[in-house]
């Protein structure tokens, strides 16, 4: 083992928010280490539905979530300005909905008034014939519609353009590293040990540690001696890789629950499940009557749904703070913050709760909290500072594209990652080649990724440039991009080979579910492109 | 508490909205959702072509119209249903990908083994890019 190194925190868990508090404490000039033991984000952050919203739902039960999480989306939208975009939802409201046409434009009309936080317009009401006008899709059943303002971001990018800038002030962070204990003297946590990727075990100390694992906080939290409890609750997500509305719809599910298809980019999502969950938290199946479920709702509202071909679902369980009996779409998006002193283990703190909208005010009470145990002065900056890529305008596409030599669209993808740094991203010799056409993707991002953003694997890729996020599920780039992760970590050959058999199988559970007649058939073209590599 | 209160102000909102509703005759708001979100590129599939287009997105990427037919200006041709297509709301900014020669649709069409309408995606791809 190697010798412990000293550092003011170590927050354990790389979702939004730890990579949030990292973020806040490299900033307030603390000593940082941040270890997640898979990938940046992809837990809870990266199945989640890609929206930073305010949540209209939770005016049913709670106003003050919805004024929190509208205002921290606000200072979400100002950071990160290059990699959020508006997200409109079509409401379609059918004769035996829960809420008729007047309740739902009511509920609008009190969510406009948080709408201006987050720099969202106000609803506008369509009758059913407007409605399908704009939204040709939609049931001929509806009585009218409401529309809906929030904002979509690629969580994956989110959390590491958070990692990045921790990094770029001092912090050190280290993904696909699983903290196998803490260390303890007496009652206190004073360090954490943890296994690398390369299977080395080292000690690591810290004045503070701090749990942001997410629905793992119960289990890490055992390991300091003490108890939180959670109500995991696990949600699926249909992906379809088209955008297939122009439009968000939301619609009622069987049991009255809202559902959202929220058209993103290139692609759209369906979802979501809210179920009680007490399975193995690494290992979650979808099941067929989930993604059943959710075809069943949306059929109401959008009939042709059925005709659109998914290419594969998401799974990912919140990490909810502990309530009996309420349902579980009932619960609070609410957030704490625990110091275990209260318990009497000193220098360990956790955050448990909360959504996405909210990771940024979640790592600031955090981190107010850590400052606070350490007798640190200084203020958190991280509403106004922005995150790596929106720090200014953006070149027009085609122009960038012209110079560098790629297509146009290549660079509307770049950008969407990289913000106002995609130039630098391009600054290789390779820039004008392609390997993931449906993304598309150039070899010079995805030799970047590999070289400067701790991609270590294509499923790594997937999440940090979306390798294989199309259409073709890796059927025509997999090879190709091994090849050019491979050359940039210096894998052997049949390194390369065993990362693209890794990435497709790995992938293929997230597709069985969702396989109809056609994806099927691309599944045969997939095993006949790849012959071997399956044996 | 926090689930009585939210009820009780959703009540007093919706009371305060009937009255409105009752008082002022309600007008058109299409134009302004139209007017609010064209610039992040909403609103463009017409009502054909959102009936047509679970096929006009069928592609698979197995790239035999690209071995028949090649590309459409600088643009290989299985990328129009599976990328181009698929950012559709940024189009307008990559209108100059889609510019150029126009390929043996024929022979493209021929060799698709989903039956993607290829000229058709065409058209619909450069309607998009020229706004």
């Amino acid at each position: 083992m190697s010798q412990p190194s000293a550092n003011d925190v170590i927050v354990v868990g790389g979702g939004v928010t730890g990579a949030g508090i990292a973020r806040d404490l490299s900033l307030r000039g603390l000593s940082v280490l941040l270890l997640e033991k898979g990938d940046w984000g992809a837990g809870t952050s990266g199945a989640s539905s890609w929206m930073i919203h305010g949540g209209p739902r939770y005016l049913e039960f709670d106003w003050d979530t919805t004024r929190l999480s509208t205002k921290d989306a606000g200072h979400i939208v100002t950071i990160a300005r290059n990699i959020v975009y508006r997200i409109v939802f079509i409401i379609p409201v059918l004769p035996h909905d829960k809420n008729n046409i007047e309740r739902m434009e009511t509920a609008m009309e009190v969510y406009d008034r948080f709408q201006p936080l987050k720099k969202s317009h106000p609803h506008v009401r369509l009758t059913a014939e407007e409605a399908r006008q704009v939204e040709p899709g939609l049931t001929s059943e509806m009585v009218g519609a409401v529309s809906m303002e929030e904002w979509g971001v690629d969580p994956h990018r989110l959390v590491f353009a958070n990692v990045q800038d921790a990094v770029a002030h001092g912090a050190r962070a280290l993904n696909h590293t699983r903290v196998i204990d803490l260390v303890k003297d007496g009652g206190s946590v004073i360090g954490v040990r943890y296994r690398s990727q390369d299977g080395t075990t080292t000690e690591a100390r810290a004045r503070v540690v701090v749990n942001a694992a997410g629905p793992w906080v119960p289990e890490v939290s055992r390991l300091a001696g003490t108890e939180v409890r959670l109500r995991p609750a696990k949600g699926i997500h249909i992906v379809y890789p088209h955008r297939i509305s122009k439009f968000a719809v939301s619609c009622e599910s069987i049991d009255g629950r809202d559902l959202l298809m929220v058209s993103h980019g290139g692609f759209t999502l369906l979802g979501t499940t809210d179920d009680d969950f007490y399975g193995d938290l690494d290992s979650m199946d979808v099941l067929a009557d989930e993604v059943e479920y959710l075809l069943q709702a949306f059929e109401r509202v959008f009939p042709a749904i059925r005709s659109f071909r998914p290419v594969r679902t998401t799974s990912g369980v919140r990490p909810t703070l502990f309530k009996w009996r309420h349902y579980e779409d009932e619960l609070s998006r609410r957030y704490q913050v625990f110091d275990h002193a209260t318990d009497g283990v000193e220098g360990f703190v956790t955050i448990a709760g909360g959504k996405l909208s909210m990771y940024r005010l979640m790592a600031e009470e955090t981190s107010d909290t850590v400052c606070k145990k350490l007798g640190h002065q200084a203020p958190c900056v991280t509403a106004t500072q922005p995150l790596p890529g929106s720090e200014s305008d953006m070149e027009p596409a085609d122009e960038l594209g012209r110079r560098c030599g790629i297509p146009a669209l290549a660079v509307v993808k770049l950008q969407s990652r990289h913000g106002s740094r995609a130039e630098a991203v391009l600054d290789d010799s390779r820039s004008g080649r392609l390997v993931c056409r449906c993304e598309p993707l150039t070899e010079a991002e995805l030799a970047y990724a590999a070289r400067s953003e701790q991609v270590y694997s294509l499923a790594d890729a997937f999440r940090r440039v979306g390798l294989a996020g199309g259409p073709c599920a890796g059927a025509a780039c997999v090879i190709r991009a091994a090849e050019v992760i491979g050359r940039e970590l210096g894998w052997s050959a049949s390194q390369r080979f065993d990362a693209a058999r890794e990435f497709l199988s790995g992938s293929w559970l997230g597709r069985a579910p969702v396989l109809g007649h056609a994806g099927w058939a691309q599944e045969e073209l997939v095993q006949g492109s790849m012959r071997g590599l399956f044996s | 508490m926090g689930r009585t209160d939210s009820l009780a102000k959703l009540a007093l909102a919706y009371g305060v909205h009937l009255t409105r509703r009752r008082l002022s005759p309600p007008r058109s708001q299409l134009q302004n959702l139209l007017d609010m979100y064209r610039p992040d590129g909403l609103g463009p599939l017409t009502t054909d072509e959102q009936e047509r287009h679970p096929r006009l997105i069928g592609c698979i990427n197995c790239g035999l119209c690209a071995l028949a037919a090649g590309r459409m200006g600088k643009t290989r041709l299985p990328d129009l249903a599976s990328a181009y297509l698929r950012l559709y709301a940024r189009l307008g900014d990559a209108s100059a990908d889609v510019e150029g020669d126009e390929p043996d649709w024929e022979a493209a069409a021929a060799a698709c083994p989903v039956g993607v309408p290829l000229p058709e995606v065409a058209a619909v791809v450069r309607r998009l890019a020229a706004g």
